[in-house]
């Protein structure tokens, strides 16, 4: 996923590539949910986190829904 | 994942965000006293527990999430250090693994202009009037995560 600069260049580039709106959402959204879920990456003690975890993080910042459903 | 291949993994991340490079398995094998063979069959297990990507059919890295290992239009700049980044999430999620303030560089698909972010404390205090947009759902990510 790319960052864009406005809901304008969005729609463009969406139509020149031919692809149906998914989801969006602002960078400082984005931020929030990177900090979530990237902060443990690199603890020694990093173990894999299961699906209900990684669901609960983007529950967390408020991405709910079908789009969002890891399974 | 075991405590073997655990210790691949974690090598490969504190080497990558050391060194901004991926370590081949003849790296990995010599740093950790390992045969090649064990080593490219950890990484192909890794890669198939989603831990890191492999380019296809090969055992060269492609990502340690959310570091690429390859070229990438999301550059990030952290503590002196820079790397490049597979996506507008793992832009953000580098200064977020490292624990540090950052700055990403980036460029908008559709106009070609350069784009800047930057993290501090945990907020992002440039670059908050951007979107991002997620294509695939999130149940797909994983079918081609290239593309995702």
């Amino acid at each position: 996923m790319a960052f864009l600069r406005s809901e304008e260049h969005l729609e463009r580039w969406l139509d020149r590539n031919g692809w149906e709106r998914g989801a969006s959402m602002t960078a400082p959204t984005l931020n929030e949910l990177a900090r979530r879920w990237w902060w443990t990456r690199l603890e020694p003690d990093w173990r894999p986190r299961t699906p209900a975890e990684s669901q609960a993080i983007l529950d967390e910042v408020g991405l709910t829904g079908e789009f969002w459903r890891l399974g | 994942m075991d405590a073997p291949d655990l210790r691949i993994r974690n090598h490969l991340y504190s080497t990558f965000a050391a060194e901004g490079r991926a370590q081949s398995t003849a790296d990995t094998a010599a740093a950790l006293e390992l045969t090649e063979d064990q080593v490219a069959a950890a990484y192909r297990r890794l890669h198939d527990a989603h831990a890191l990507v492999l380019a296809p059919n090969t055992t060269e890295i492609r990502m340690l999430n959310p570091f690429a290992a390859v070229e990438t239009p999301h550059r990030v700049e952290a503590g002196g250090r820079s790397w490049f980044a597979n996506c507008a999430w793992d832009a953000l999620g580098i200064p977020a693994a490292l624990h540090t303030d950052g700055t990403v560089g980036s460029q908008c698909p559709d106009c070609g202009d350069p784009l800047e972010l930057e993290v501090r404390g945990g907020e992002l205090i440039r670059g908050g009037e951007l979107l991002v947009h997620f294509v695939v759902p999130a149940r797909r990510w994983w079918d081609d995560i290239a593309f995702t």
